[in-house]
């Protein structure tokens, strides 16, 4: 233990830190957008040497558009559309999507059905046709919807033994109002799902998915491509009448502080989310929150791991962020506050404790502008790495859409976050995590854990079995 | 199969210090980011008896400053200069990359020559101590907190004999994770951590003769040396000499059937041929096992096939079948049996060999479709096979793979004699009151 660095002298010739060169200007791409003649919105960015190109479809078909005690009907159905055509059996028509060398997932949440495809540019056109075929004319066998019933029953089996996925179902129902859809499963509880058939799927399929209320988002290298051709003989073929696009109904939440134990007997580490809800990307302090949020728990240096992981040794990693759960063109959606990782179980109170105290001390003293520079430095500069891909720039791209936000909505982003200054970010982050309206959820061994959080006066606490 | 795009093409171009540090440029204009990847040839398969996971460990503490960084300096300077990072250890090598605004590059290439060169200057008892537990935590949450989490390292240690190097994965076990000294850690560095015994890889929007004079700017005087032993040796018979099975009781939420069959060394065009095979066998919706075990017998939730590709040892064909509800292991074992044992016989049609191509051709072109893509298969290839231009004829080598070939792999290596076997049953729920001492009974 005696040992000290300073016997070991480096053989090597050492020079001054090196300055930066000269930042090569880079924005975040403007899409342009078409309609087809069938309705459907399109919004397309070409970019130069990305050969994979996505497509990524937005629906309007939100999950609370489910009827009344059929949660997860939207995700069987986002399920049940590479299930097969008028043409291709669900075998065939899996066959044909990997032949193009295409990939297909689809992903039902609050907001919006998501479809996303991609697929080598030299194969667009046999892409478009498989993905325009799944929605247009989706044979929705009921004999696979019955498989995919039973699989998504024993899918919920696996959830509830995977701690991060138990800790979200247990945060989602606490937080909110049994009659909002947010607190229950997105792809429903076993009570739901074995009520699902195939008329159900088809029901749901009939009353909501339609190009008119549809967004097409393409993105990659488009060159030599025809695309408003290319799409019209593809997607374009796809009918439904026109409807009113969804409302969607304010969030709202209960943030009392308190703490909800899951117990899970013998685990080595306790897994925590906590949450409480705050603005969606409409608020006007987004981007500081954003920011603010960095500086508490983005990163192995922000304030949240210096401690936890760095100081402590308590955890492999936490992190501190927002994401949007349901937004409006009105602005009265919301997004979810969460700080997320795992300790392990003798270290559960110690964590929690320093989290308290950084959170406390965050709200006493605020940010410095040394961590708003180093943030606004990384997420500023990040941005040219993060959407590199044409996966990258169609997901946020089609974000936006399902958010109601303008097309220049991330340019802009990124524009406000470098010109925020310190307090704005300290205010952003210290009212987006109040210590007294956190909602904590603990995955993990009761009889070890709950007492020394009950001592640690954070709420109530309340133990359920797993 | 004609695609136009880096696939068909890196412009790849090869220096190398008088200190032995081998370096590989390669161009790409598109965006302005420049990848940084740097390969040390070590990885678990170095470690020796009652020090597993030392290489992992050692990996944390590079990132805990060196002689001109702070303490967590590293990943602070790269981040705020708007770059991401990270460092991963495997069973043949440690790689550790930063993906850099271009006008940032040469600052990440100081961070890297400085750490390389002066690591011990800043190695101390604090950074031990503190990493092993951040490490033990990662342990914690990646593999035995969760569900089927410590199967890799069961069925690794079924795969190969008790004193074969790669018996034992990279996350090392608790205990030997617990002895590791700080004079390990400095030893490890010394032995291992040379420019001689590394790959330096830079990709995207960079000037090549600026790059090459920072390189030797900054790693040019770092002394090489030859301290290293190789690994022990990992040749083993081409196939296992019978199958070799455990039975785990445990709190999982399903039965699972899980299996290693033993298959040639990456590089090989029979390797290759494996990845076709089980590729069709067991990669995505259509696959043969899917179809099979998912949509016809209703048997399983999910069933593939991956390929754990080994250049030191033989590579793995990784098995992962987890039953629905009612069904049991034989039957789904049967059923897989009776695939295989037919894939041997027949070897796949022309449309499956043709599938399964475009399938490791798109998941290629994924691969490098990133610059840190590119900069880490550059390294890969002149790490493992001592040629980093071969990236450009990998996917023409896989598609001029024949039906034949594939079939005569799968005959020869997908047999139930050529496999480790692991099943698991789940305990009763009401088993939960005692379940430690239960798990250990079970699990021995």
């Amino acid at each position: 233990m005696s040992d000290t660095p300073a016997q070991y002298v480096p053989a090597m010739d050492f020079h001054p830190q090196p300055q930066p060169g000269t930042p090569t200007p880079w924005a975040f791409p403007a899409p342009e957008r078409l309609t087809l003649a069938n309705g459907l919105t399109v919004l397309h960015c070409h970019r130069p040497g990305q050969q994979l190109v996505a497509v990524d479809m937005v629906l309007d078909a939100p999950l609370a558009a489910e009827p009344e005690g059929l949660d997860g009907v939207a995700s069987i159905l986002s399920r049940a559309l590479s299930e097969g055509t008028d043409t291709l059996t669900a075998e065939q028509f899996a066959a044909e999507l990997e032949r193009a060398g295409a990939t297909l997932d689809t992903h039902a949440d609050h907001p919006a059905l998501r479809v996303s495809l991609e697929v080598p540019a030299s194969r667009l056109e046999r892409g478009l046709t498989l993905l325009g075929d799944a929605l247009r004319v989706p044979a929705l066998p009921a004999e696979e919807i019955e498989r995919l019933v039973a699989n998504r029953l024993d899918e919920i089996v696996h959830e509830q033994a995977n701690p991060a996925r138990r800790a979200a179902k247990a945060l989602y129902a606490s937080l909110f109002a049994e009659s909002d859809r947010l607190s229950r499963p997105r792809a429903g509880s076993t009570d739901s799902v074995k009520r699902i058939d195939r008329d159900a799927v088809k029901a749901f399929y009939d009353a909501h998915l339609r190009p008119s209320t549809a967004t097409a988002v393409v993105v990659g290298d488009l060159t030599g491509i025809d695309l408003a051709a290319l799409l019209e003989s593809t997607l374009g073929r796809w009918s439904g009448e026109s409807r009113e696009p969804s409302a969607h109904g304010p969030v709202t939440a209960d943030d009392t502080g308190r703490v909800v134990i899951v117990d899970r007997p013998g685990s080595v580490q306790t897994q925590l989310l906590i949450g409480r809800i705050g603005p969606d990307r409409h608020d006007p302090a987004w981007a500081a929150q954003v920011l603010g949020t960095y500086c508490l728990g983005g990163t192995l240096t922000s304030r949240l791991d210096r401690v936890l992981r760095e100081e402590k040794g308590y955890t492999y990693g936490v992190r501190a962020f927002a994401q949007p759960l349901r937004s409006a063109a009105d602005g009265s959606g919301r997004g979810l506050l969460a700080i997320s990782g795992s300790v392990d179980t003798e270290s559960t109170a110690p964590a929690l404790q320093d989290t308290w105290t950084i959170l406390r001390t965050l709200a006493a003293e605020g940010l410095t502008d040394a961590e708003r520079e180093e943030a606004v430095q990384f997420l500023v500069g990040v941005a040219p790495l993060k959407y590199e891909t044409a996966g990258s720039v169609a997901a946020t791209l089609a974000d936006q859409v399902e958010q109601y936000l303008p097309d220049t909505y991330q340019a802009e982003f990124y524009r406000q976050l470098t010109e925020l200054d310190t307090d704005a970010a300290t205010r952003a982050v210290v009212a987006a995590f109040p210590p007294d309206r956190l909602v904590t959820v603990l995955v993990g061994d009761a009889s070890v854990i709950a007492e020394p959080i009950k001592a640690l006066g954070i709420g109530d606490v309340t133990v359920i079995a797993n | 199969m004609a695609n136009p795009g880096p696939a068909s093409g890196l412009a790849i171009t090869e220096h190398r210090l008088a200190n032995g540090l081998r370096v590989v440029l390669s161009e790409d204009h598109l965006t302005p980011v420049t990848a940084v990847c740097l390969w040390y040839d070590v990885g678990s398969r170095h470690e020796v008896k009652g020090r597993t996971g030392l290489a992992h460990l050692f990996e944390h503490l590079m990132f805990q400053g060196s002689a001109n960084v702070s303490n967590n300096g590293h990943f602070e300077l790269v981040q705020g200069a708007g770059g991401s990072l990270n460092g991963t250890t495997s069973f043949e090598r440690t790689n550790y990359f930063e993906t850099m605004p271009a006008h940032q590059l040469e600052l990440a290439l100081w961070l890297e020559a400085d750490r390389m060169g002066s690591l011990l200057a800043a190695l101390d008892d604090t950074s031990m101590e503190n990493q092993r537990d951040v490490v033990k935590n990662e342990r914690r949450q990646r593999y035995d907190n969760v569900p089927y989490g410590t199967a890799f390292e069961k069925l690794t240690a079924l795969s190969f004999p008790a004193d074969h190097p790669y018996h034992h994965t990279p996350i090392g076990s608790m205990a030997d994770l617990d002895a590791a000294t700080l004079e390990d850690a400095r030893a490890f560095f010394r032995t291992y951590y040379a420019p001689n015994n590394a790959v330096l890889s830079i990709v995207g929007d960079l000037d090549p003769e600026q790059t090459i004079a920072w390189v030797e700017k900054y790693f040019g005087s770092i002394p090489g040396h030859d301290g290293k032993q190789p690994p022990r040796d990992g040749t083993l018979p081409a196939t296992m000499d019978g199958e070799s099975r455990e039975l785990i009781r445990e709190d999982v939420p399903s039965r699972a059937l899980m299996a290693a069959y033993r298959l040639p060394h990456d590089g090989t065009r029979q390797a290759d041929a494996a990845d076709l095979a089980l590729t069709i066998l067991g990669s995505g919706e259509s696959s043969r096992l899917y179809n099979r075990l998912v949509r016809r017998d209703r048997t399983a939730v999910a069933a593939g096939f991956g390929l754990l590709r080994l250049s030191g040892a033989p590579s793995l064909g990784w098995l992962d079948v987890k039953a629905g509800a009612g069904a049991t292991i034989e039957q789904i074992e049967a059923a897989v049996d009776e695939e295989l044992a037919r894939f041997a016989a027949e070897g796949p049609t022309a449309e499956e060999l043709e599938r399964a191509q475009a399938q490791i051709e798109r998941e290629w072109l994924d691969r490098l479709t990133t610059v840190a893509g590119r900069a880490d298969e550059l390294c890969r290839y002149a790490v493992l096979f001592g040629d980093p231009k071969l990236v450009n004829n990998a996917l023409a080598k896989v598609l001029d793979v024949t039906a034949e070939e594939v079939r005569e792999v799968a005959a020869a290596r997908l047999r139930p004699d050529n496999r480790a076997v692991l099943v698991y049953e789940p305990t009763p729920d009401d088993s939960n009151d005692d379940d430690s001492s239960e798990n250990e009974e079970a699990a021995a």
